[in-house]
Formats: structure tokens, sequence, C-alpha cells
């Protein structure tokens, strides 16, 4: 079955980011957003999105215009009436995304596939709430949406096959790999990254390296593409903070400690790219790099 | 003999339905009854549009969700009461499809066979974006007109004649024979069709006869013929290569391409955009990709619309002394592609300075000469300047009638 439209839930970061994606593959996508104000500051941020690619050479003007002009936005969730797959990327939060789902569960065909996007939560106990638990699935998305080549697709206890058949194909049509999950707390990317993070913050709480030279180690060392705490930074301090928190209270294990450095910077505000500051400066979406001798090192390559 | 000829991307079909025969080529009497295009397959919002010759444009739009959907629309729209040019589908003697990649399978072009078929599907990882396409469209044509002859004509196949020492790149060879990497080029139809209409208007066998042809359109390739044959061509592996284009950028040095992959922090997605589509005559002028826009800038005194064809001029002109190198002389220069054969001051200042080698326009005649068939040579001149207007569609269901009759392809 071919796609031709998609209904997004959340017009925020993840939901712009999966918009602009699924639009640029030549789908439709009607994106349901809280209020008119909201749609408005997504749409706008949609297009800076758009201005930013293109100033890298990635899209040309006209692709610009005929991906815009496959988004629309409603805030009614009755205009989400003929799309063939819902993904919801509200905020992180059960009972919000419950009852996102309930009100869809409504209004909706019996056979359209929610989809949640959930990367700490049970999808299991989202859809249990959903009202119609056997076609709900996760999908696991990478930020950015538009770059990243992989999603994990998670089965929860009542998943049914179809279901996670009509995630697979929908994952085809982006051109994702695909990686099977069955439920358990982080999956998998999630579960292997945050003990790494939280491992190279204790380096650095520890005194035993600098932040920068923690990053360029591993960068050179294991050729990853960005450094443990500068990816931090990009993903937030307190995003990560709360995925720790959460591995920690749900499975009990020591490994899942959060780093006390890091809640240390959470609580002054340090909250990485987004905030200017956190182990590293930023301005923008720049590392701002200001002659320290590991920055210098990195810049002079 | 009506010959549908096809040309399918991955969310379109362009189509023509040629009247043609061995005769009509002959006299070159054939002619189109109609053509249109189906865009934006796959959406509620497909566009057909319809022209037949002589009459009004209609445009429909509806739901067309995949190429089978649209090639049925294609024949209801041909064999339409008020707006056809058939009674029925039945009338559709043969359907010529336009390939882009042959590999080095195809020399010239096939009878769509299943052998042919699996053939070109193993061409798929040297042309990923256009084959797949091409063959969707062919799938879907075999479906409905399942009991008429269809014939696989490709871009690639009429530069099969180059010899290694011009097809392959200065690259451990081995790349050759593991990943197929080599100079293939492209817009064969034109450049054969173009030729074999030169030789006509210059009265000479194919054996008398070195000709460097120039298709310049949004996208642009140089060709040398001798004696009928492509012996080089300026695109290469893939259509970046040679000629400055619309958007893309022609010749380079590869080592800038890591200079500035690096210096930008560009991932593969946005280089190969940058290159294919940002670059050229649109990435120089910051204007515009199209050359009638870019000669009206340029006499407004636009600097950088100006530094943009005198680049694409230059570029060209560096070409066409080097193929008379190859050659060793040249009889005639053609040119063709909606620059080719529209912007005379594109062809003035593409030859400007060749006189050397007997290369001379009168400039009235070049002034003269747009969309038809024109000697532009100054009389003085000893090698022929033609303009000859292209038909790629022409080619592709001439070439189908030659191959459903068995007569050999010129």
């Amino acid at each position: 079955m071919e796609f031709r439209k998609l209904g997004i839930v959340g017009g925020g970061f993840m939901g712009r980011s999966l918009a602009q994606k699924v639009a640029s593959s030549g789908i439709d996508v009607q994106v349901l957003e809280v209020s008119k104000e909201r749609a408005e500051q997504s749409r706008a941020e949609l297009v800076a999105n758009l201005d930013a690619e293109m100033a890298k050479w990635g899209i040309t003007a006209s692709e610009k215009k005929a991906t815009l002009g496959r988004i629309r936005y409603a805030t009614d969730p009755k205009a989400m009436v003929g799309v063939q797959m819902i993904v919801e990327v509200v905020p992180e939060d059960l009972s919000t995304k419950q009852s996102v789902l309930k009100k869809l569960d409504a209004v909706l065909e019996p056979d359209i596939v929610f989809v949640t996007s959930t990367s700490t939560l049970s999808v299991t106990e989202i859809g249990a709430g959903s009202g119609r638990p056997d076609r709900v699935v996760g999908m696991h998305f990478m930020h950015a949406v538009t770059m990243s080549r992989l999603v994990e697709i998670v089965r929860g206890t009542a998943t049914s096959n179809q279901t996670f058949e009509r995630a697979v194909g929908f994952a085809k049509t982006l051109e994702k790999k695909v990686i099977e999950v069955f439920e358990y707390p982080g999956y998998v990317v999630t579960r292997a990254i945050l003990p790494f993070l939280n491992e190279a913050m204790h380096i650095v709480m520890e005194g035993v390296a600098s932040a920068d030279d923690v990053d360029l180690a591993l960068k050179l060392a294991y050729e990853f593409k960005v450094g443990p705490l500068e990816y931090t930074d990009r993903i937030g301090l307190d995003t990560v903070l709360r995925w720790m928190d959460h591995l920690f209270r749900e499975l009990g294990d020591m490994k899942y400690r959060p780093c006390p450095l890091l809640r240390k910077m959470v609580r002054a505000g340090y909250l990485g790219r987004k905030a200017g500051r956190g182990f590293f400066r930023w301005q923008g979406h720049e590392r701002v790099r200001d002659g320290a001798p590991a920055g210098a090192k990195e810049s002079g390559r | 003999m009506k010959v549908l000829v096809l040309n399918c991307g991955s969310s379109s079909v362009k189509y023509q339905l040629i009247e043609t025969s061995l005769e009509a080529i002959e006299k070159n009497e054939d002619h189109a009854l109609g053509r249109g295009s189906v865009e934006r397959i796959g959406t509620a919002a497909a566009v057909h549009t319809f022209q037949a010759a002589g009459r009004d444009k209609v445009t429909d739009s509806k739901e067309i969700l995949e190429h089978r959907d649209a090639l049925a629309d294609i024949l209801r729209m041909l064999a339409h009461p008020e707006r056809g040019v058939i009674a029925g589908p039945a009338d559709v003697d043969a359907v010529g499809h336009r390939m882009v990649h042959g590999g080095e399978r195809f020399t010239a072009s096939a009878l769509a066979t299943p052998e042919a078929i699996r053939a070109v599907q193993d061409c798929v990882p040297l042309a990923p974006l256009h084959n797949p396409s091409n063959l969707r469209g062919y799938e879907a044509a075999r479906r409905i007109l399942p009991d008429v002859p269809h014939a696989l004509v490709f871009d690639t196949a009429y530069h099969q004649t180059m010899p290694p020492v011009a097809f392959l790149y200065g690259l451990p060879y081995v790349l050759y024979t593991r990943h197929a990497v080599r100079r293939y080029g492209f817009h064969g139809t034109s450049h054969r069709f173009v030729g074999w209409r030169s030789r006509v208007l210059l009265g000479k066998p194919r054996e008398q006869t070195r000709l460097i042809t120039c298709h310049l359109g949004n996208g642009a390739s140089v060709c040398a013929i001798d004696h009928g044959r492509s012996v080089d061509t300026s695109l290469g592996f893939t259509p970046i290569e040679g000629l400055i284009m619309g958007t893309r950028c022609g010749d380079l040095d590869p080592g800038a391409i890591f200079h500035v992959m690096h210096a930008e922090d560009l991932s593969e997605h946005q280089l190969t955009t940058m290159l294919n589509k940002h670059s050229g005559l649109q990435g120089i002028s910051g204007v515009s990709n199209d050359m009638r826009e870019l000669l009206e800038a340029e006499a407004k005194g636009h600097e950088r619309a100006k530094l943009a064809i005198d680049m694409f001029c230059y570029r060209l002109r560096k070409y066409i002394a080097a193929y008379a190198g190859v050659m060793g002389g040249v009889d005639a220069v053609i040119f063709t592609g909606g620059i080719g054969e529209n912007a005379s001051p594109v062809r003035a200042r593409s030859v400007v300075g060749l006189e050397f080698m007997g290369l001379k326009i009168d400039p009235a005649k070049n002034a003269a000469a747009a969309g038809m068939e024109a000697d532009v040579s100054a009389a003085e001149a000893s090698v022929r300047t033609l303009v000859i207007p292209t038909n790629e569609e022409l080619i592709i269901a001439r070439d189908t009638v030659r191959l459903v009759a068995g007569a050999e392809q010129d």
C-alpha cells in the first residue's frame, strides 16, 4: 500500500522535522495542533528549517515550495479524517498521549494505525488507553528525522503483526533502516547511549580530563562524528537527566544513576545548546570555540 | 504506424503519439498527433495535460495513484471522443520507451524482451534515480498494451562506440572492472539524430564526415561524431561532467569537492544537490538557470549574468576545439537543444576565436536562425555551422518503427 496522506499530532521540534521529511518524500501531511497560535508558530519554524536547508544547498526553492504545499495545519481532530496513519509527537506524558489518541479514536476509521513516538513511556500502556491497543505501535525516530537513517519500531504487548508491518512499510517509504524492538525501557539506542554519556560526565566531574579533551579523545579514538558531551549539549541536559531518572526508577539498576554533575548543571540552567551553555558554549546552532586548546586543535584540522 | 512514446519519471509521465513509418522517416514527414503529460502521480491532485496537434491544450486534475493509472488515463485521453486523436487503444501500434541508462549492455535501441528488461534492471545501480521509474512506466504500459511491441531507447546507447581512451577515467583500472566506473555519456538519441540530419543537409555519406554536435538545453553535452559514430562526449559517469549547464557544474577538480564538504560541513546529500541543482548558470549568476533570462539580465548590465554566459561559451569553445583535435579535423559544428536552437548570441560567442580552424559564423544568418534548420556559416568558412532542432520523442518513435520492421537504425 502506498502512503499518500499522514496525520501528525503535535507540531513541535520532532513533529516539524517529521512533517518535513514526510512531505519531501511526496506524501501529504495533516498536522494537528492545540491552538491556531501554536500552528502558526510551528509553520513559521518549518519555513525557517527549510530556509536553513536551502542555505546548505540541500533543497531548491521549488522543492521548498512543494514541501510546504503538502503540509496543512488544523486544530480540530476531525481534520484528520482521510489520513492513512497517525503519528503522535506530543509531549512525553502518559495522560496527554492517551487523551490525544482517545479523541482521535472517536473520529477515525477503526483500521487506522496509531504510531506513538515515545522514547521512554510504555507503548503497551499508551495503547491500553487508546481504544485500539492492537493498532498502536511505537516508532522512535532520531532527531533530525530529515537526516537520521534509523528508526526503532517498538512492539507493545498488544501490537498486532499487521500493525507492525504497516509501521515498517511507512519507515521504508521514508528510506529508513528499521530495527524491531520488543518493548523494554530505553529500547536499544537510548539504553546503550545513556550510560556512555553519563560516564563521560563522571570523567569530567572527577577531574580526570577536560570536557574538550574527553570529546576529542572519543571522536578520534572511535571515529564518532560528535563527542558524548557535545552530544549531551545537543540533546539537552534536562532531557538526558529525565531519561536517566526514568531508567533508574524503572529498572533500579545503579548503572543508570544520573551523574551528580548533570543534575547540578540542570539546576543551574546549563541545559546545553538550547540554553547557549552546557558543557560547551553555544550561539544559535553553532558551538562557540573560544580558543580553548582542544577546540583550537580541532578547528585547525 | 502510431507509436506511443513514453518518458516516465518518478512521479510524471510525458508522452507523444507519433504517426510514422519507414517511408515517412525517409521523407522526414513523420509527426506527432498529440502530446501530453501526467504530473504529480501518487497524489489526489495529479495533473493531466494534453494537446492534440493544431488544437487547444486541455487540463484535467484527478486522483492518479500510480503509473498504471496514469497510463490508463493517457489512453482514455487519446481515445476521448472530443479531445482525442484515436478511436481506441487498439489504434496504438507500438510503444517506445525512453530509458536513461543501458550501461555497456545496450549499444542500440532494443525490443523489450524479458532478457532485455533484466539487463535494464542490472543497470539500476548506475542510474538509481531514473532507471527504476523508467521500468515502472514500462511495466505499466506492458500491462495495459500487452499485445503490441514495446521498444527501449537508451540515452547512453549511441556513445557505446567510444574507444577506451575516451571512456576511461584516470582512476585505478579495477574500479572499471569492479563497479563499471567509466564515461557513458547521455543525450545519445539527440546527438545521433542531429548527426544524421546534418549528413542529409550536407549531402555527405557518414564515411566522409567529422561532426561536433552541441546539445545545449538545461542539461548540455558535446559529442564528437566520426564516420557516424560517437567517439567522445562530454557527459560522463553521471550527467554532471563536461559543459556548464543550467544548474549543474560540469568539469570540476574533485579536490574542491572535499574541501567544500569540510569547509561548509555538508552532508553527502547536500553536496550532491549543490552540484546538480544549485550550480552551473544558476549558481554563477544567482539570477536564473534559463539562458533567455540571463541574456536579458546581461543586456541590462548584470555582471554575473554576463560572467555565467561567458563561462558557458568559453567551456563549450574549449570542447569544440578539443574534439576537432580528437578527430583530426571537423566538417561541421551543429547546435541543437533549447539554447542551441534559439540563443544566437551563445552560438556566436562559442565559436569566436575558432576562425583558425575554419569555423566562422555569418552574423545575419545566425541572428535569423531560431528553432529551424539553418546553415549559419560565413561564406568563407571551411567548416559548416548548422542549427538543427532536435526531437527526442521522434527519434524514439523512429527507432521503434525500425525495430518492429527489422530495419537498420541510423
